[in-house]
């Protein structure tokens, strides 16, 4: 018995029908998973952390009308692969019935990593207007991106940057109409390198944003990284997170 | 294929200046997920949709109006508020937080008399932050909801939820 012809898979070279007589056909298939664009692989490189969640609210009992900036801190091995590393959210007020300032503004991003070191961040920024109408900072805070699958809330503390100088302090705000702020937000996140005029500033708390995260995570198992203490067996459901 | 099945209702709200509310909803998932069965918007009572597919990142989220219906059958908006879908199966309670759009003193003054409000063109700002620096908003009450979610076929693709 002869091959008679071949069919060839355009898209993958490989043969797909051998058709060995008129009665004999011999099916060859070459089966790949595709997983809306992505391959099922078995020895992955990079996991994924997926962050899906929101900032939901303020607290700051002195201040209306505020506005939040957010951004993400990472390391060098990690990179966003989808979603939004910055947003500016909508300005809130205070409802009659509440005194939370609440903006339901949308987190969602995606990122890849080889690696846990520097694992992402997210600084918050807090504005308002002062008394001539201009923008000033409320608060800054950053909280790390949890590290086990689920859901999270987190609430932080805002902190803003006082200049030790009283003379620094009047020139700034009566000349200058300024409060000092952080010219890169992104230096909260840091825990070293905050050297200059910065390590010795006194930081003052004004308030609390809450945060919510559903976190989800990719092949951080196949890649040998534990996350979580407790053991899933057949049958049981994974632990929610508190 | 992966599943995501949302099972559960809403239960109520708190918070709103009046009673007399009902709510709409819709679940916004992105291009990657298809739906299976059930439906993907409507009033309450209503039981959630299931959905199907896997997305790497765009998780289903759960988008809410709640509207208040007076003496003269008119109905005003109370608020917009949007929750992700939970990405961790089992039973969550969750409370939606909502806001109202804020007009000039204008509109509010009138609102104050005559009732209705400035509301949004298109509902994508509800769960969408990338327009949303042009708005100014009012904080108002809270929507609770009861949802299970059931995963399958997570694990084949390493994903830990």
């Amino acid at each position: 018995k002869s091959v008679l012809g071949t069919q060839r898979d355009v898209d993958n070279e490989a043969p797909l029908i051998y058709i060995l007589s008129k009665n004999r056909v011999v099916f060859h298939f070459k089966v790949i998973h595709y997983n809306n664009g992505a391959i099922m692989t078995n020895n992955p490189a990079v996991f994924l952390l997926m962050v899906n969640g929101q900032i939901v609210s303020a607290d700051f009992p002195e201040y209306d009308d505020l506005y939040c900036k957010y951004c993400f801190v990472y390391g060098h091995d990690w990179a966003p692969t989808s979603g939004l590393e910055e947003g500016i959210s909508q300005i809130t007020s205070k409802g009659r019935v509440s005194q939370s300032l609440v903006w339901n503004f949308p987190l969602d991003i995606t990122f890849k990593s080889t690696n846990p070191f520097g694992w992402p961040q997210i600084v918050v920024s807090v504005y308002g207007p002062d008394t001539f109408g201009n923008d000033v900072v409320r608060g800054y805070g950053a909280v790390h991106i949890p590290f086990t699958p689920g859901k999270h809330t987190k609430t932080i503390p805002m902190f803003v940057p006082e200049s030790t100088s009283r003379l620094q302090k009047f020139t700034r705000f009566w000349l200058m109409g300024r409060r000092p702020e952080f010219t890169d937000p992104k230096v909260v996140a840091q825990g070293e390198g905050r050297e200059g005029k910065f390590y010795l500033d006194w930081v003052r708390s004004q308030g609390f944003v809450t945060l919510q995260f559903n976190i989800v995570t990719k092949d951080m198992k196949k890649l040998g990284y534990d996350t979580c203490s407790t053991q899933i067996s057949a049958g049981q459901t994974t632990a929610q997170q508190p | 294929m992966a599943e995501l099945h949302i099972i559960g209702q809403i239960i109520g709200a708190t918070g709103f200046p009046e009673n007399n509310l009902f709510c709409k909803w819709g679940i916004h998932t992105g291009g990657a997920w298809r739906l299976l069965s059930g439906l993907k918007e409507g009033q309450t009572q209503v039981d959630l949709p299931q959905t199907g597919d896997m997305a790497y990142w765009r998780w289903p989220k759960l988008h809410l109006q709640v509207w208040h219906q007076d003496s003269f059958g008119r109905c005003q908006l109370y608020g917009y508020g949007y929750v992700h879908v939970p990405s961790s199966p089992g039973q969550h309670r969750l409370e939606c937080v909502t806001w109202r759009p804020l007009g000039s003193w204008q509109d509010q003054l009138s609102q104050m008399f005559v009732g209705g409000g400035p509301q949004l063109r298109s509902p994508d700002l509800i769960y969408s932050g990338g327009d949303r620096y042009r708005l100014h908003t009012v904080a108002m009450g809270k929507v609770v909801l009861e949802l299970c979610i059931i995963l399958r076929h997570f694990d084949r693709y390493g994903v830990e939820s």
